[in-house]
């Protein structure tokens, strides 16, 4: 490895002769090595006075290739630091650092310069100077790099006279001065975590700049994964852009310093302020320790025989839920009109179990391998979306529609199904399980969240075992009912009274749109839910028009378009009010009275001040958290108990995505909602059951367990 | 209905849900598998060493902050330390072959050895595909596996980011401290640090 301190005191001493007592002699302002001559440099252009300011410089000249780091140096690397040793009455500030470039090494990226930079150091004179020149020496170490990295390191020493103007590198001190990024006076910058990402909103930058793209750098390390991608975008005088989050994060800052080189050369900084809180460990890791999530899970993890046994058993019960009732009793009594046939009925109903366990292992799959990619999100997550929402609502409708006979779609039902054996009975049985795990889907969140999400925790197999279980169960009655024909004639014969049993069937589907269009109102508020109603309205206007059109010719083509074009329009028109948002009307709905809203930061400021905190981590969509509300922890003995032991109780709404719920929900070794947990003090928190009774909360928080 | 039957199909898969794939583990994630051939030639994997902490240490020979660590005897004595204790050592290296750092696997084998250090085995992650799933960026980068197989420490090995052997003295060893800590049933405390070093070669 080259020595650069070395070889400039050889410099310096071949030049001052002082060869022989190598630890007396001055340095120069010059260290030359193999990559980099580095020079200290400086510019009084008014001499050194007490109340000027003048400046210094470390001039660093790269050989091509190779580079040194700015203040944040990506994913390598170290910045250049500088040791000022001055005399009395004289203060350097930091380093005035120029914009720098990005340096992409193979997959990863580092920020800094190559070529020529001078890094500007402001020197404040406070009281005069003696003698006739003010003595600065500079201890600086850089790090140098190509692909393979070289530390350096120089000595420097210069004398500025006091009496005269220096000004031999003005060029270069301008230069570098206008370099560095400029501080946009009046602008408002906001940063938010979300999706495992910074947002961050800026206003007020330069008109010259609107609409044009960005090199973004950000002053802290840690915080970003640098070599992602940036998304901007200009929504009128407003820049907006998302940044992944670094995976392994390792800063928590409130405010986040950004500096924008755009596309004219101009290089801008705005500092982003937090609006948000970070999710994850670093957020609670100093004051009061969080649980390890092994020591947590373990606490509340069902075995894996009791899991698979109650996952099928909620398959079985699923059946029962209005979303899934009509679609199965009719296809049940469907088979039962066919008895005769005891190859087709079986090849059916094994076509239809597939169909269900095999949706069920795609959503389950599909869930495990979003989660191992690093997205915070637990079982449930289907309805976090307002666009699952809404186009559930839309299929349910339809099926509601179907069942009351607005519209047939052929013979999904007993009227047609005749016509359809002849085509292919084993696709539509499949695809007709396909559509039970779908109408399914809205239902397991709601009942089975938490017990779902527990398994979600395991390893891949047994998780996925779990869910196949819960798709059996959901096939098992029509399973059942085919494979013993004699359960068919317990089942009421056949007849006109399933028209009518068909029309009340489509009560219930329309009583989960209505759950529907209400848990879309938490998540985007009530005009998001008036839209999806006047969008409900016209599909269905749309769905009877379809089969009041001509049997045949251009009226036809035409009546098929404007449906097409209304529904379309209607669901365009509706779109921007379902962005997902407006967190206060869903706090409002679901936070007040003795309720706080949760934070990670509130639970550890709580704890610290030794106060008992109870938080309830709920959602609209789950029924059992709904329920839970209404009965326990309504209870005028829990009140009073929570009262008694002066118990903060905090909740938590993971109606809509959200990240930091999620991360928090993952540390307690679950990933799905209700979850109730109880802190003590600094003693572990406790977790208490999905449906916890009255005794059981009231033993919980009374409990003294230091 | 067959048709609408099939559309229903089609919605109900587009519902659920649109994954964002990120390359790298997090703490308090499960740390990736892997099957990576070691200097001797011998396929290892993570979940062999299930049920005991496991130690990741990323390097290059060439390197001037591994030098600095290895010839401060600060990596044999973090390492000595952990494996005293019962955890695992893997000695990581994800340079590639083409680089001119790259050490072959007798080469990198016999630098460790002349050094003192004693892995439970080196890694010869050619490809980087190890690197990737750990989001490995600098050697040395540091990585630290509950007996779970929790990730539960990812960064640099002390809190003085120089090259400057002397600045080992009197710097934070965050490997060390992660170890005591989860040993000792408690949550890390510094559970994330940026690691610094030399880029790793991939």
């Amino acid at each position: 490895m080259y020595r650069p301190r070395a070889l400039s005191q050889l410099i310096c001493l071949a030049l001052l002769g002082l060869i022989g007592q190598p630890h007396d002699v001055a340095a120069g302002n010059v260290v030359q090595t193999e990559q980099v001559r580095a020079e200290l440099v400086a510019h009084a252009p008014e001499g050194v006075a007490p109340g000027r300011t003048l400046w210094l410089g470390l001039r660093l000249e790269h050989i091509p290739h190779w580079h040194t780091y700015w203040k944040n140096a990506g994913d390598s690397g170290l910045p250049t630091t500088m040791n000022w040793t001055l005399p009395a009455g004289a203060v350097a500030g930091d380093i005035d650092w120029p914009a720098p470039r990005k340096l992409p090494i193979g997959p990863l990226l580092n920020f800094g310069y190559e070529g020529v930079v001078l890094l500007p150091v402001p020197l404040t004179i406070s009281s005069r100077i003696d003698g006739a020149a003010l003595h600065v020496k500079l201890d600086a170490d850089w790090l140098v790099c190509k692909i393979e990295c070289i530390p350096q390191s120089g000595t420097f020493e210069l004398g500025i006279p006091v009496d005269q103007p220096t000004v031999a590198h003005a060029i270069q001190f301008a230069q570098a001065l206008a370099a560095r990024p400029e501080d946009v006076r009046g602008a408002e910058s906001t940063a938010r975590v979300a999706d495992d990402a910074l947002h961050f909103e800026v206003r007020g930058l330069p008109a010259a700049v609107r609409g044009t793209q960005a090199e973004v750098f950000p002053e802290i390390s840690g915080v970003v994964d640098n070599p992602a991608p940036v998304r901007q975008q200009w929504d009128g005088e407003t820049w907006t852009a998302s940044w992944p989050l670094s995976a392994q994060r390792s800063a928590s800052p409130d405010a986040l310093p950004l500096v924008l080189r755009f596309d004219d050369g101009r290089n801008l900084r705005v500092v982003a302020k937090l609006g948000s809180s970070w999710p994850g460990a670093e957020a609670a890791g100093t004051a009061t320790a969080p649980p390890s999530p092994g020591d947590a899970a373990a606490l509340s993890q069902p075995g894996f025989l009791t899991a698979l046994l109650f996952a099928l058993l909620g398959g079985v019960i699923l059946n029962l839920m209005p979303c899934v009732f009509p679609v199965l009793s009719l296809k049940i009594l469907a088979v039962t009109q066919h008895a005769g046939d005891a190859r087709q009925r079986w090849t059916g109903a094994l076509a239809y179990t597939a169909g269900v366990v095999l949706s069920f292992l795609a959503l389950a799959g599909l869930l495990i391998a979003a989660r191992a990619g690093g997205e915070q999100l637990g079982w449930g997550f289907q309805l976090q979306a307002p666009g699952t929402v809404v186009a559930l609502a839309a299929l349910f409708t339809l099926i509601g529609l179907n069942l009351a006979g607005v519209f047939e779609f052929g013979s999904m039902l007993p009227s047609g199904i005749a016509s359809l054996r002849a085509r292919d009975p084993t696709l539509d049985s499949f695809l007709t399980g396909v559509l039970a795990a779908a109408v399914a889907s809205p239902c397991t969140a709601p009942f089975m969240g938490a017990a779902l999400g527990a398994a979600l925790t395991w390893p891949t197999a047994q998780s996925l075992t779990v869910f196949a279980a819960l798709g059996l169960g959901v096939a098992a009655p029509y399973l059942l009912v085919c494979a013993v024909p004699a359960l068919g004639r317990w089942l009421p014969r056949p007849g006109a009274w399933m028209q009518t049993f068909r029309v009340a069937l489509a009560f219930p589907m329309f009583a989960t749109v209505i759950w529907l269009a209400w848990v879309l109102g938490h998540q985007v508020g009530v005009d998001g839910a008036a839209a999806l109603l006047m969008a409900l309205l016209v599909l269905a206007l749309a769905a009877w028009w379809w089969t009041q059109r001509p049997a045949e010719g251009a009226k036809r083509h035409l009546s098929t378009g404007v449906i097409l074009l209304l529904v379309a329009g209607t669901f365009l028109w509706a779109k921007p009010l379902w962005q997902p948002g407006a967190p206060d009307t869903r706090v409002g709905a679901h936070v007040g009275g003795l309720w706080q809203p949760w934070s990670p930061q509130r639970v550890t400021e709580l704890r610290a001040a030794g106060q008992k905190v109870f938080v309830d981590f709920t959602a609209a969509w789950c029924v059992t958290c709904q329920y839970n509300k209404r009965t326990t922890l309504a209870n005028d003995r829990v009140l009073a108990a929570f009262e008694a032991n002066k118990v903060a109780l905090l909740r938590a709404d993971w109606t809509s995505r959200d990240a930091i719920i999620a991360a928090e929900l993952a540390r307690l070794g679950r990933s799905g909602v209700p979850v109730y947990v109880f802190y003590d003090g600094a003693n572990a928190p406790r977790l208490l059951s999905e449906l916890p009774s009255v005794e059981e909360v009231r033993a919980a928080v009374s409990s003294n367990r230091n | 209905m067959k048709r609408s039957t099939t559309l229903f199909a089609v919605a109900a898969a587009s519902l659920l849900g649109a994954a964002l794939v990120h390359a790298s583990v997090s703490v308090g994630k499960p740390a990736p598998e892997f099957k990576v051939k070691d200097t001797s030639g011998k396929e290892q994997t993570l979940s062999a060493y299930k049920g005991k902490f496991v130690v990741l240490e990323w390097t290059n020979p060439g390197c001037p902050f591994v030098q600095k660590h290895y010839e401060t005897s600060n990596m044999q004595a973090t390492q000595k330390a952990a494996e005293d204790k019962g955890a695992v050592w893997l000695t990581v290296s994800s340079s590639a072959p083409d680089q001119g750092d790259y050490r072959k696997p007798s080469e990198l084998a016999e630098w460790l050895k002349q050094k003192g250090a004693s892995p439970t085995a080196t890694l010869m992650d050619d490809d980087g595909k190890l690197g990737h799933a750990y989001g490995a960026r600098t050697t040395p980068h540091m990585y630290v596996i509950d007996p779970n197989g929790t990730l539960v420490y990812a960064g640099a090995i002390d809190s003085k980011a120089t090259a400057r052997k002397e600045d080992v003295k009197g710097a934070t060893n965050y490997v060390k401290a992660a170890l005591d800590e989860a040993m000792a049933g408690k949550p890390v405390t510094k559970a994330t640090s940026e690691p610094y070093g030399c880029s790793i070669k991939y």
